[in-house]
């Protein structure tokens, strides 16, 4: 499924389906949107993989359009890791993207540059990874995005981490000791990250929302078939249907504004398309809501299948877990207030936050 | 530095052995839980490093805490007659709960049943003495359950008020002075080859809403006809072993009842504030412990290359996690304190609609705080949030549970209604 996937967003002449366009930006969530309501974890791939090609091989072309084509022609599937800005330590000053650490520098030179970083936290998929997509930054501090083989020697996996869910996306550290990289494996400017966060925030959205839309089967089966109170339907109770509107409210909400946002991200490749900063900012608003928002429905859900929703069986609790875990990779750190920020920075012209 | 002992309690509530009991849990738990708790998850099934953990807490090996409701006469600590019964309970359930919630929960389950007969006034002394030595002399961990839920009814049990009981399926038959027990059970806490005694709540006649008809009938595990079925694979609680009883034909003497006709419903319905003020107490628990990891990451990891504390926005939002949690333990803590005036001046009796309106609302209350709460936490260690290294996911696994049982959100609402509204219908 994600192989099939995958074909969708590469240039036709990389033996894909051509989706590589911001106009199909549509076409890609509902796509997700299918795959996620199957699992979750498949459909995270696919998003890395749609984020990683779109940000570099979309009509913006650039340099690096024949090394990402290339990476992924593969006869399997290419698995990516994305490594975002986010937390670091005190005991280091970074460059840093709207306030989130840059965590990775990448040293230049006349060939390209190295890149150097030190027990590096993806968003999933780093012990699985064939290549890593890497926001990092230069001496200057200037972001960019850099491409870096998993099976390079300078290349260096940690641990396997056990996390809450994405059970499929197994996660470790990486460390990058002066990981050569061709300059055709550099994405350049601030406006490529840009681009990786407004794709992963419809992406990704799109999977949430299509593990919530299986979570409703599943408890529209249980409401439909339980009873309380000694024998009236779950659902003809009236508190009982009040929080299975909520559970419909949340994903419903979720996906119009889903909807909305791919619409948006289409019209930037017209010739009247609103500019990238404005689509930036409303991406981080839309996939923060979208996230809280299909979380919650799994929340509410839960509270009516008590115990059996908790049970592995009943599939319930993996939405829940997966959502989680895409919500909180999406945060990167400090929980909404990085998306807070981008918003009153871009709506009330802050100058120093 | 703040610590977690800085969060407020009514400490004129407080027990004069809470000090005591509050540092040799502590101390248990530092030693036998926290350096292991990151692989329990992965022990669900065979408790292969949970069950020895217990052996230390439980048993005559190590702290002995199973007994500590049993009469000093008959080997216990004789906390059924104290005046500190639930604050006790409730400082428990924090210091475990911190550690972890599905311990808490496993080895604090083990009273429940057994409050129905052990704690004053409803003491069954012949029964006190019949199971006292299984608990007071024992080197391993042993472990009781109470068996409410049945696959037709789900909470429906816990809902005795408007059911009065006319759900429940189990059934008790008396034949000469045995009693004939048959019936299928799911979830009971300690189940799943765990439980050594369970209080089984049965209808001597089905259909019934006649008080005199319910029965609660203690069932060792060992009597022939009792089958316990492999444990549930779940979201958390992995130290928390649940899974399906069947009961065929099931004998025991007659005066395993706990106390007879009509007072056996009384003291089921008795159970229900032991159950929500555990609830808090492993929910406050939790989160102090989610206190401790998140001072150290906010202090230690920045955003714009602060430490994460020192941003005005990211410290409005973990100051108000540390108004709730201490909230949240003020208000555990003041439920319990409803508990230990059961039937004394100015108090309530030990069930009412009253008392349980109220338990239930703090109940409710503090698990929506717990379930935000946790949820914020890991969306502030952000990419390390799901991490399990980092503490704060796997509470949230295991926590989410505690705002579904015992009839889970809705039933608070409605026993909420019901009293401040005068609800006739509900």
């Amino acid at each position: 499924m994600a192989e099939s996937a995958l074909e969708l967003a590469l240039p036709e002449e990389n033996g894909g389906f051509g989706w590589n366009s911001s106009a199909r930006a549509p076409g890609l969530a509902a796509v997700l949107i299918e795959i996620g309501r199957a699992d979750a974890a498949t459909a995270y791939l696919s998003a890395l993989q749609f984020t990683t090609i779109l940000a570099s091989v979309t009509e913006n072309a650039a340099p690096v359009t024949p090394f990402i084509s290339r990476l992924y022609s593969a006869d399997r599937p290419v698995n990516p890791a994305l490594i975002l800005p986010g937390p670091s330590s005190l005991a280091e000053q970074t460059p840093l993207f709207f306030g989130r650490s840059i965590n990775v520098r990448l040293v230049r030179d006349d060939n390209g540059g190295v890149l150097v970083g030190k027990n590096i936290r993806p968003a999933g998929c780093g012990a699985i990874a064939d290549h890593f997509c890497v926001i990092c930054a230069d001496s200057a501090g200037k972001p960019l995005v850099a491409f870096v083989p998993a099976d390079a020697q300078s290349v260096q996996r940690g641990n396997i981490l056990k996390e809450t869910g994405l059970n499929a996306c197994t996660n470790a550290d990486v460390t990058f000791n002066h990981a050569r990289l061709p300059r055709e494996a550099i994405l350049e400017g601030s406006d490529a990250v840009e681009r990786i966060y407004l794709w992963l925030n419809l992406l990704l959205g799109a999977v949430s929302i299509g593990a919530a839309m299986n979570f409703f089967e599943i408890v529209y089966g249980w409401a439909n078939t339980r009873t309380i109170k000694g024998g009236s339907i779950m659902k003809e109770n009236p508190l009982c249907a009040s929080v299975l509107a909520d559970v419909a409210e949340e994903i419903a909400i979720a996906r119009f504004l889903t909807d909305d946002l791919a619409r948006l991200i289409a019209m930037m490749a017209g010739p009247h398309g609103t500019d990238l900063r404005t689509v930036y900012t409303m991406s981080q608003i839309v996939g923060y809501r979208v996230q809280q928002g299909t979380l919650r429905a799994v929340n509410r859900g839960l509270e009516l299948m008590g115990s059996a929703g908790y049970a592995r069986e009943w599939h319930a609790e993996k939405h829940w877990r997966d959502i989680k875990t895409i919500q909180s990779y999406l945060c990167g750190v400090g929980a909404e207030v990085p998306v807070k920020i981008d918003t009153a920075r871009f709506f009330f012209d802050c100058k120093e936050i | 530095m703040k610590s977690i002992d800085d969060f407020s309690r009514p400490e004129e509530y407080i027990s004069p052995l809470d000090k005591h009991f509050r540092s040799a849990v502590r101390a248990w738990v530092d030693k036998e839980v926290m350096p292991h708790r990151r692989q329990y998850d992965e022990d669900w099934k065979e408790h292969t490093l949970i069950e020895p953990a217990f052996d230390t807490l439980m048993s005559n090996k190590g702290l002995g805490i199973q007994k500590a409701l049993f009469p000093a006469d008959l080997g216990g600590w004789g906390l059924g007659q104290s005046d500190y019964a639930f604050t006790i309970a409730c400082t428990l359930a924090e210091e475990v709960g911190r550690a972890d919630t599905a311990m808490a929960v496993a080895f604090m389950v083990t009273y429940w049943p057994l409050t129905t007969i052990l704690v004053e006034p409803h003491v069954n002394r012949r029964l006190a003495a019949e199971f006292a030595p299984m608990f007071c002399n024992s080197d391993k961990a042993v472990f009781a359950a109470l068996a409410m839920t049945e696959p037709q009814g789900g909470a429906d049990i816990e809902n005795m008020e408007l059911l009065g009981g006319k759900t429940i399926r189990t059934t008790a038959r008396l034949e000469g002075n045995e009693w004939i027990i048959n019936g299928h059970k799911l979830w009971p806490t300690n189940t799943a080859g765990v439980g050594q005694l369970f209080g089984v709540p049965c209808t001597t006649r089905l259909g019934s809403t006649d008080p005199n008809d319910f029965a609660l009938i203690f069932v060792p595990a060992n009597v022939k006809g009792v089958t316990q079925g492999g444990p549930y694979e779940k979201a958390g609680m992995a130290a928390d072993k649940n899974g399906d009883l069947w009961f065929e034909d099931v004998r025991v003497p007659a005066w395993y009842r706990a106390h007879g006709p009509g007072k056996d419903a009384q003291v089921f319905k008795e159970i229900i504030p032991w159950g929500l003020v555990g609830s808090m107490g492993f929910l406050v628990g939790a989160m102090m412990n989610l206190y401790e990891v998140l001072y150290e990451f906010a202090s230690t990891r920045t955003y714009g290359n602060r430490p994460l504390k020192e941003n005005d926005a990211i410290a409005g939002l973990i100051g108000r996690i540390a108004g709730d949690i201490e909230v949240c333990r003020i208000l555990a803590y003041e439920g319990a304190r409803i508990g230990d005036r059961r039937n004394r001046p100015y108090g309530h009796p030990l069930y009412s609609e009253e008392v349980l309106a109220k338990l239930r609302n703090l109940k409710d209350f503090v698990c929506d705080r717990a379930v935000e709460n946790f949820g914020r936490a890991m969306d502030v260690l952000g990419v390390y949030g799901p991490d399990r290294e980092y503490d704060i996911e796997k509470h949230w696994r295991d926590i989410k549970i505690i705002q579904l049982w015992m009839g889970g959100k809705q039933l608070c609402q409605m026993e909420a209604a019901r009293y401040f509204y005068n609800c006739k219908t509900l």
